[in-house]
């Protein structure tokens, strides 16, 4: 009952015709990130935001056991990632893989692709639920407000969503963009730095931006 | 009926009017704080406490009750410390390449566009939203300028750091210059935004196209007039310019001097800013029930901007603009975020009245275009520069800006001319006798207003694929990548470009933008069959037959038009300006390099990298440089 509640709202909002004014709330994470329960690979029951998400950093991607065109790509990318942030994960940055076939994709399943693909990695949870709440899940965090888009579950891969709950940031990235630019986008949801770290992140973009400058005689990636 | 009496009466009732405003205001707004922000003081502003995550209908609003309001001149001003041409790191710009052709076009004349919050308000039915706005002001100041006369922005990056986030907005900011000639550094690339606390000078040499192969200021005949900036922040474009960051930016010269008298080579079109010549920048807004003496705007942290339900002229919804019986010219801008504008001019009979398209993206048109029985249609980063002619209307007569697409008032009104209910209203024009102070009219429209610039003889031909697989926008089977170029061009060549668009969802119709340099439209083609593939030419309307930087593109449609790349080389941009299409990527890194050998080693990296994606390689097949 709650749930179908849920989903109507859900595409009320996306016809974007409001049934009545809604009134003034905070728009941070519990509101705007479903707290529906689910099963790890490990087989363990969680609720999605209070436990995964609040409060942290976290990249989530969607994805099926036995999908074969893109999700072993982006599965082989999000292991390249895990490992340049190894430090950091399952400690202040956690990963998260969710199954758009719960039907097909018990825990069991979940931790076999996991082990088939190196991924059973601290601070990496591969998760399934009942269908409903992963299709909620994925309306609220993959969301283009444009209906053939959101009514179609293959746009699944469209990209990498990183929350940072603490500061309310969310951002995306093209999965398949380089390593080098799936860290940034990662990085622009880090906790605020100071003014004197970003004056130093400055002068050190600005020393490799003339850097290529003297290699290249024009400015190359950075 | 002096003009004495006539001023003193328009005053009294101006000045009743914003009384009333005030107190309505003051009424509501019982905190000591917001009494001293009436007074004009800038008090620290509360974050906004948003309405959750449904879209609300926005409350009611009585129209005609706000007059449009023009954006006040930039002041130039001296900036300290004075610009540099290496970034001055030190004293807090953000780091960028060396402005190119400084010592040609030292600046002299500069601004300063600070963004911070500010409290806006769209209506006097409304509250005072919480915005991100240029110089405290939405739409921001705009900068008049002259060709010849080179100018520095410095935009500085004043946005709020204090976690959490409360907007949907980044306070981060790359702001381009649509659509400027400049260099790289200065064209607010998506990826080099910088963060709060810094500030960024862009150069702009207010000089035309051509400046290598004509020498001095350029070709004049590659002049444009109406220019508007917005930010550009790589993934959040539409967020940010919903909050508020973009204005308009006009230049001058001889043809389009922004006076009225003669003079050698006048168009003598109205030219008076604010008076004879106006902006008129249109966007889409939702707002939240008040709340803590507050209408917010309706937004989702995470989520794109959303649709509006209140069409938004100059920042106020449904306002009123006293005009007299003489001709007027208004700038049309569409910031977006997504929505399309399809406009026309309603007589109180109901009927369409005239419209004059001189100019479109900034660029006159070889003659001047008249609209009688189809809309002006606006896409996201269009400009059109129209005439309307008032004295067509007796004194008296309110005339009306209609919008084909219904907005929500809320209040119950009689339709204003028949066949025209109030929600497509986007403004009115109350039409008076010209007072003998008021500026005279203009002479009749030339039939010429432009000549073409040399026709564009490409070197290469290119073609941009955009295509949805799998819910993901790709260009060329890429999604953008800041880091990434797709593209590369030799500087002073010129190709020949053909946009497809495959996308089959949706129908959506992509604006395309194309930074740098204007283009030229040489045909449009439309896919009739798919298997074989066959395509029909689709004539061009007359207002395509000039200069343009946003080429909208329908479904199954072929657009191929031609662009030179002159004068200065670095990372540009093309991408389809529907802000939210935007920011899921559908754009892509272009470069111009000036030399052979850099051409021919990038192009081989783009072609290598392709391939190993398991992507077509794009040079090869052409026989070119490669």
């Amino acid at each position: 009952m709650a749930t179908s509640m849920k989903r109507r709202e859900l595409f009320s909002s996306l016809a974007g015709i409001g049934a009545s004014p809604a009134s003034p709330q905070a728009c941070t994470g519990a509101s705007l990130i479903p707290n529906v329960p689910l099963r790890t690979h490990e087989d363990t029951e969680v609720r999605f935001y209070e436990d995964l998400v609040k409060g942290r950093q976290v990249i989530i991607n969607m994805m099926y056991a036995h999908c074969e065109e893109f999700c072993p790509a982006i599965t082989s990318r999000l292991v390249e990632i895990h490992q340049a942030l190894a430090s950091r994960m399952g400690r202040d940055l956690f990963m998260y893989s969710i199954t758009v076939k719960p039907q097909e994709d018990d825990p069991a399943a979940l931790h076999a692709f996991a082990r088939m693909h190196g991924a059973l990695l601290p601070g990496w949870t591969f998760l399934t639920g009942d269908a409903y709440d992963i299709e909620t899940l994925r309306f609220a965090l993959f969301r283009h407000d444009h209906i053939k888009f959101d009514l179609d579950p293959a746009s699944h891969t469209a990209k990498l969503r990183i929350i940072n709950d603490a500061i309310n940031r969310w951002v995306h990235v093209p999965p398949m963009a380089s390593k080098m630019t799936v860290l940034q986008h990662i990085s622009w949801a880090d906790p605020p730095k100071s003014f004197e770290e970003r004056l130093e992140d400055n002068r050190k973009l600005q020393l490799a931006i003339d850097k290529e400058h003297a290699l290249y005689g024009y400015r190359k990636i950075v | 009926m002096s003009r004495t009496e006539d001023n003193q009466d328009g005053l009294d009732r101006r000045t009743v009017l914003k009384t009333g405003a005030l107190l309505g205001a003051a009424a509501v707004l019982t905190s000591k704080q917001s009494l001293v922000l009436a007074q004009g003081a800038p008090p620290p502003l509360a974050q906004p406490v948003l309405c959750g995550t449904t879209p609300p209908v926005s409350p009611p609003t009585r129209p005609f009750i706000d007059a449009l309001p023009v954006p006040q001149p930039a002041l130039p001003q001296i900036l300290n410390p004075l610009p540099t041409k290496a970034a001055n790191t030190g004293a807090g710009e953000a780091a960028r390449d060396a402005h190119q052709r400084w010592e040609q076009f030292l600046p002299l004349v500069m601004y300063r566009m600070t963004a911070a919050p500010s409290l806006h308000q769209h209506h006097t039915d409304l509250l005072p939203s919480f915005m991100w706005t240029f110089n405290g002001t939405y739409p921001a100041p705009t900068p008049l300028n002259v060709y010849g006369v080179p100018t520095i922005v410095r935009f500085v990056n004043n946005l709020p750091t204090t976690p959490p986030n409360t907007t949907f907005g980044v306070n981060e900011i790359t702001v381009h210059l649509h659509n400027g000639h400049t260099g790289s550094e200065s064209d607010g690339f998506a990826g080099d935004f910088f963060s709060t606390g810094f500030f960024k000078d862009n150069h702009y040499a207010n000089a035309y196209a051509g400046i290598d192969a004509f020498g001095g200021i350029g070709d004049a005949r590659e002049a444009m007039h109406t220019f508007w900036f917005h930010d550009h922040r790589a993934g959040f474009t539409a967020n940010n310019n919903y909050l508020g960051l973009n204005g308009m930016y006009i230049v001058y010269d001889g043809k389009d001097p922004g006076h009225e008298l003669a003079s050698p080579g006048s168009l003598r079109l109205p030219g008076y800013y604010g008076v004879t010549d106006i902006p008129l920048i249109l966007t889409d807004k939702r707002f939240c029930p008040a709340a803590n003496g507050r209408n917010e705007v309706f937004q989702v942290v995470g989520n794109g901007a959303p649709g509006g339900d209140k069409w938004v002229v100059n920042g106020k919804i449904q306002p009123k603009l006293t005009v007299r019986r003489r001709k007027y010219r208004f700038r049309i801008l569409n910031t977006g975020p997504a929505k399309t504008w399809n406009l026309s001019v309603i007589r109180p009979d109901g009927t369409q009245a005239p419209l004059t398209i001189v100019a479109v993206d900034a660029n006159f048109l070889p003659s001047p275009v008249t609209l009688t029985n189809r809309t002006l249609d606006v896409f996201v980063a269009m400009r059109f520069d129209v005439i309307i002619d008032f004295a067509a209307f007796p004194a008296g007569t309110s005339v009306y800006l209609k919008e084909n697409a219904a907005q929500n008032v809320g209040v119950a009104t009689a339709d204003p001319a028949p066949g025209l209910p109030i929600g497509n209203v986007l403004m009115r024009f109350d039409v008076v006798n010209r007072e003998p102070w008021f500026p005279a009219d203009t002479p009749a429209i030339p039939a010429v207003l432009a000549t073409m610039p040399d026709p564009i003889v490409p070197d290469a031909s290119f073609q941009w694929n955009f295509t949805l697989v799998g819910g993901r926008f790709l260009i060329n089977g890429l999604e953008f990548d800041a880091n990434r170029v797709d593209h590369v061009v030799l500087k002073g060549s010129a190709e020949e470009w053909t946009l497809a668009n495959d996308v089959a969802a949706g129908n959506w119709l992509h604006p395309v933008h194309i930074h740098f340099e204007e283009g030229r439209i040489q045909s449009r083609r439309l896919r009739v069959s798919q298997n074989p593939d066959v395509f029909q030419d689709v004539p061009l309307l007359p207002e395509e037959l000039g200069r343009r930087d946003v080429y909208p593109l329908p479904p199954q449609n072929r657009v191929v038009l031609r662009m030179r790349f002159r004068d200065f080389v670095g990372r540009y941009l093309i991408h389809c300006h529907n802000m939210n299409h935007e920011d899921a990527f559908m754009m892509v890194r272009w470069d111009i390099v000036d030399s052979v050998e850099e051409l021919t080693r990038k192009r081989r990296e783009i072609d290598e990298r392709r391939m190993l994606a398991g992507l077509p390689p794009q040079y090869t097949k052409q026989g070119g440089v490669v």
